[in-house]
């Protein structure tokens, strides 16, 4: 009973301590990123247009961002001071990753910024023309290779509508996926593939410079300043963006829907805000409440359409590259190889009985293994203090190897609990690195 | 020479002295600390800086970046828990080296090394930038599969290890299988991960290693009982003695040679060279045997080698406008947020800027030395803890960083998991080491050959008749032929 309240007062506390003006703009991915960038300009330019908000930025990267997308969907329902950064490339991570959760289980708001694509090759390439790269695309499929960001991605996708759009299937383009449109720039310079596929920001140095050339946006119309026809003037009759857009959490009341839409919309028609996607090269594509939604049911319709022609070729389709190795090779080899050579490993060892010694510790060291493996479940519910406090202390005792008095146990707890305080205060308060709650366990929240 | 001067003259502008002073000591500070790398700190402080002149931002971002390159050996030796990938090797040997009672050493030759690298490259970056970006476009998926076989062929030396050659090769192949869980970078399919999303993402080496190193380290020394575990006290001079500068010198000369060229391959990275310059000392070494158990060398090359391809990554950054690490990523990110495009036309249109920040990292560099040098005396002191809380202290700051990377429990989880796995292989007396070097070299090497064949539509044959890829496959032949007949 005592306990039970002492739960709803600390959840009372804290929720009031939530109710003070703060936002959370979470970036599924790693620093540096364009959903990062978004969340950091959004952060900044919030400090300006609401001085009494303080904004955070959370970086949850992982699988082209449904990590992010299903944590943020699960921990963060009904809060409406929390945001995710989602875009083009999330849709169809949900896909090819069969994320349990899409972009459908949360609240859409808006969207807010674009890049265009751009199709290049190099300056000494014979191709002058997106007709050019296409006739000889269309005569030789595999000797054309297209390189660009991960595979499923948005330059990945873009080449594949394109192949659709010209009369050959998806599974026909020889995509080289390099781990993002930077290495891919260097592939395309070096000559070692036929045209390369990025975001327009990712070439405009080496095409201000005269290395690449420019053969087609794949904006809707003409971008000023860039000097490059769109798909559609060169015959191709589709447009994509690299759109980002925000999203809430579920949950919401439609007046929250709209407080969000409202806020969101009025940081969108900043002067501040202009300024600095000008600066960082992206186009104005805001779009809020019912168009937005339609635009995303949209873009999950046409990517899903695609990558599911593309899985259906995939394996029977002889036209596809006669690949000498599958993605499986190489792991499947790996592991048949571990298992013979542990199997040896195990023979000669029963043979030799080399490893007959005993270890003393050997209990004291199974018992730290098995404080460690439930060391996760402590971290999330008691909080780092309480965890790393207590695993202080089980490791020194372990190490000692005898049953502890009350007094070392006492000294122990007290210098692990000192050493965890002083870290928790630089990562926290000196470096604004969030660790899970002080004492409060987060899942409570979930829980309740 | 004439734009190095207007650098410097940028440089040493006292404004600009005291932004690089606080990058260097912010950057040894997060390069400490685990699990805070310099590409979160720089992301941390983007928004802060955006009133700043870019001269001087940037010049606080390149001092960071390579602070942390020093900062982030110090954990890898004291506590046997690398905070970044780049440190990974330096934890071998450097922690053996710290309890046999020459940590002060260790720290020394990994300061003083990564200052001769540190400078030596940034000589190397302003006066061959030009030269290195055109070899660099040069390589290929053929020619970068090439040189992983180069360096398969080089580390195999390094699976030794107290047991048999066999467990060396199932610690090589556990490492493999580890590193091709994940989505597959080329077909964008899931591999070993079993339906759960935490692993789709493939496991991080620095978990690995962490988990390897401090975790199953911390579990075997348990599992022996406290009278097993000999930690001599600091002996000998605090820094190095004549015989370990004359030990070291030339391993930081080799890591410089090996770690700039390398960091300036736009698919280079920092832990294929300092592997690399761990094998190639090993191999070059009078005493083989002792790597392993805390040779000054198997410090002070990979140490000299990570800083040293720490500057080659700002030449394809500076040049290209291409990031090749998680920092430069975020280095990018920094010139865009102040409207720089880096690139081919960034040095004819932002001279002062370009070479005011290279000139920064001479006088970082300095910086850094006298900053590190003190500071080895008080982390000595570090290992005078009553034995029961150092290894206390271990496991906080192992969870700590593991759990800080993603900011994810699968990575706690992961961190245990992988530590008994390492308190097996101790066991067992398999080396650790190979595990380290199939995960980071192993998911390279098989993107770049299948990157390869697709780009040649399946056909072999790009491998020789490529001049560079075929001339990187034959020194790999070479050493084997060398080393088989010098067995016989």
């Amino acid at each position: 009973m005592i306990l039970r309240g002492a739960v709803v007062l600390l959840l009372f506390v804290t929720a009031t301590l939530h109710a003070s003006s703060q936002l959370t703009i979470i970036a599924p991915a790693a620093p540096g990123g364009g959903w990062d960038q978004t969340a950091r300009v959004m952060q900044r330019v919030l400090a300006e247009i609401e001085p009494a908000t303080s904004v955070q930025v959370d970086n949850i990267p992982g699988a082209a961002g449904t990590i992010g997308l299903s944590r943020f969907v699960q921990s963060e329902r009904g809060n409406p001071d929390a945001l995710l950064v989602t875009g083009l490339v999330m849709v169809s991570g949900v896909i090819t990753n069969a994320s349990p959760v899409s972009l459908s289980d949360a609240t859409p708001i808006a969207r807010l910024t674009g890049e265009t694509e751009v199709i290049v090759v190099p300056s000494a390439s014979p191709h002058q023309t997106l007709s050019d790269l296409i006739d000889a695309f269309r005569q030789n499929p595999g000797a054309v290779s297209w390189g660009g960001g991960s595979a499923g991605g948005t330059d990945d996708l873009l080449v594949r509508l394109l192949a659709e759009q010209v009369g050959l299937p998806a599974s026909h383009v020889n995509y080289i996926a390099f781990a993002g449109g930077g290495a891919a720039l260097a592939a395309v310079l070096g000559g070692q593939v036929t045209a390369a596929v990025s975001g327009y920001g990712e070439f405009a140095g080496q095409i201000a410079a005269g290395q690449l050339r420019p053969l087609a946006i794949s904006a809707a119309a003409r971008v000023a300043g860039i000097n490059a026809p769109t798909l559609r003037e060169s015959g191709v009759p589709m447009d994509l963006a690299n759109w980002r857009a925000i999203v809430a959490p579920p949950g919401l009341s439609d007046a929250e829907r709209d407080a969000i839409t409202a806020r969101v919309t009025r940081l969108a028609g900043s002067d501040a805000w202009k300024k600095a996607i000008a600066q960082h090269g992206w186009d104005d594509l805001f779009l809020a409440g019912a168009d937005f939604r339609q635009f995303l049911l949209a873009e999950q319709a046409r990517v899903e359409a695609v990558l599911q022609r593309l899985a259906a070729t995939d394996p029977a389709g002889p036209p596809r590259l006669a690949m000498s190795i599958t993605p499986t090779t190489v792991p499947n080899a790996t592991l048949a190889i571990f298992g013979l050579l542990a199997a040896g490993l195990v023979v000669s060892r029963a043979r030799a009985r080399a490893v007959a010694s005993q270890l003393p510790g050997f209990k004291m060291a199974a018992l730290l293994g098995l404080a460690l493996l439930l060391q996760p479940v402590l971290m999330l519910t008691a909080g780092f203090i309480v965890c790393s406090t207590l695993m202080f202390t089980v490791t020194a005792s372990a190490w000692r190897g005898v049953r502890p008095s009350v007094t070392t146990i006492a000294k122990d707890l007290a210098v692990g609990a000192a050493f965890a305080i002083v870290i928790h205060a630089i990562f926290t308060t000196g470096l604004g690195v969030a660790l899970p709650a002080f004492v409060i366990p987060n899942s409570l929240f979930v829980i309740s | 020479m004439g734009d190095l001067w207007t650098g410097f003259v940028v440089a040493l502008q006292p404004i600009n002295l005291l932004w690089g002073l606080a990058g260097v000591t912010l950057g040894t500070a997060v390069g400490v600390l685990p699990g805070i790398g310099p590409a979160l700190t720089v992301a941390l402080l983007l928004p802060v800086t955006y009133g700043l002149d870019p001269t001087a931002a940037l010049i606080m971002f390149a001092g960071i970046y390579y602070g942390a390159m020093y900062g982030g050996s110090t954990t890898s030796i004291l506590l046997n828990t690398p905070g970044e990938s780049a440190t990974i090797v330096t934890a071998i040997d450097g922690h053996q080296m710290a309890r046999n009672g020459r940590a002060g050493a260790a720290l020394a030759t990994a300061a003083i090394g990564s200052f001769v690298a540190g400078t030596l490259a940034t000589v190397a970056l302003s006066l061959t930038a030009p030269v290195m970006v055109r070899m660099a476009l040069a390589f290929g998926s053929a020619e970068y599969f090439a040189l992983m076989v180069l360096a398969f062929v080089t580390v195999t030396t390094v699976l030794g290890g107290a047991g048999s050659r066999l467990a060396g090769w199932v610690s090589l192949m556990l490492g493999l299988a580890l590193g091709s869980v994940g989505i597959d970078g080329l077909s964008g399919q899931a591999r070993f991960t079993f339906g759960i999303p935490y692993l789709l993402d493939g496991i991080d080496p620095v978990i690995v290693a962490i988990g390897l190193f401090a975790v199953g380290e911390t579990l075997w020394v348990v599992s022996r009982g406290p009278d097993e575990d000999h930690v001599l006290p600091v002996r000998g001079s605090l820094w190095m003695t004549r015989e370990e500068w004359r030990r070291s010198w030339k391993p930081w000369l080799r890591g410089t040679a090996i770690g700039f060229p390398m960091g300036a391959l736009p698919a280079g990275g920092a832990e294929l060279p300092t592997l690399m310059s761990y094998a190639i000392e090993k191999r070059l070494s009078a005493r083989p045997e002792e790597f392993g158990h805390g040779a000054i060398e198997a410090v002070a090359g990979p140490e000299a080698a990570n800083n040293a391809s720490a500057a080659g990554t700002l030449v394809p950054l500076l040049t290209l406008g291409l990031p090749t690490s998680a920092t430069a990523a975020v280095l990018l990110a920094a010139f865009q947020q102040f409207g720089l495009q880096p690139g081919p036309l960034l040095f004819e249109h932002e001279p002062k800027l370009v070479w005011g920040v290279i000139a920064s990292l001479y006088v970082g560099n300095a910086m850094l030395l006298v900053l590190n040098l003190p500071l080895v005396g008080l982390w000595v002191k570090l290992l005078s803890i009553p034995r029961p809380w150092l290894y206390g202290g271990i496991l906080v700051v192992a969870s700590l960083g593991a759990f800080s990377v993603h900011r994810s429990a699968g990575d706690l989880l992961l961190v245990a998991v992988i530590g008994i796995i390492g308190f097996v292989l101790r066991r067992i007396e398999a080396p650790v080491a190979p595990v380290m070097i199939g995960l980071i070299l192993g998911p390279a090497a098989e993107q770049h050959l299948r990157r390869a064949l697709s780009i040649g539509q399946g056909d072999w044959s790009v491998f020789l008749t490529r001049p560079l890829s075929a001339a990187l496959l034959a020194s790999a032949a070479l050493i084997v032929v060398i080393g088989v007949s010098r067995r016989r």
